[in-house]
């Protein structure tokens, strides 16, 4: 059997090989991804996913601002407590800097008080969902 | 800001636009992607909301 009876695998291209990115820069797309949403992957050079991560995250945790949430304080009280602490503290430095300057003190008897705050948790939380993909992909696991 | 669907409609698009980019990586396919997710958050809360109506937790 002749490889010309099978063209379309002789014009193939062979798959692109995943580069590591080393573990210098994986370590620094992780801690400032964690610090700001989308800086891991503009540090590797990702800048679509960056500004849509950046973008996305921010928004939403404005949302949740001007929606009357609260930035809860770190509290390691009772379970439920550090579970906020830890969802809303998944944005980074939007968290800190917000939660520094007084920001959030919510206001339960307000009509979007919850929206707000599921809009700041669920910032936080996809924050920690897009460090785990700049880990992902600085290790070259996907494109 | 009160109207409960618009908040439910951004909350649905934000999380959606996320989830697509991390997900998929062409540009059809994250398209694809985030108008199923985007769908599947809106409808499903919709519905569940109807259900809710009868049967109250």
């Amino acid at each position: 059997m002749d490889m010309e009876s099978f063209p379309e695998q002789t014009e193939q291209t062979a798959p692109a090989i995943p580069v590591h990115a080393g573990v210098l820069k994986t370590c620094g797309a992780c801690f400032l991804g964690m610090l700001v949403p989308g800086l891991g992957h503009a540090i590797l050079r990702k800048w679509d996913r960056a500004l849509v991560f950046m973008g996305s995250i921010t928004a939403m945790f404005m949302f949740g601002l001007c929606l009357n949430a609260r930035l809860f304080n770190p509290d390691f009280s009772d379970i439920f407590a550090i579970l906020k602490f830890l969802a809303e503290a998944g944005s980074g430095l939007l968290y800190w800097l917000c939660w520094l300057r007084g920001l959030g003190s919510g206001a339960p008897a307000v009509y979007t008080y919850d929206f707000g705050n599921v809009f700041i948790y669920t910032a936080g939380l996809l924050n920690m969902l897009v460090v785990v993909d700049a880990f992902d992909i600085a290790l070259g696991r996907k494109p | 800001m009160n109207d409960h669907f618009l908040l439910m409609v951004i909350y649905s698009a934000l999380v959606s636009l996320v989830f697509a980019f991390i997900a998929k990586n062409d540009a059809r396919q994250r398209g694809k992607y985030f108008l199923y997710l985007f769908c599947c958050f809106v409808l499903l809360s919709v519905l569940v909301g109807w259900i809710m109506f009868p049967f109250p937790i």
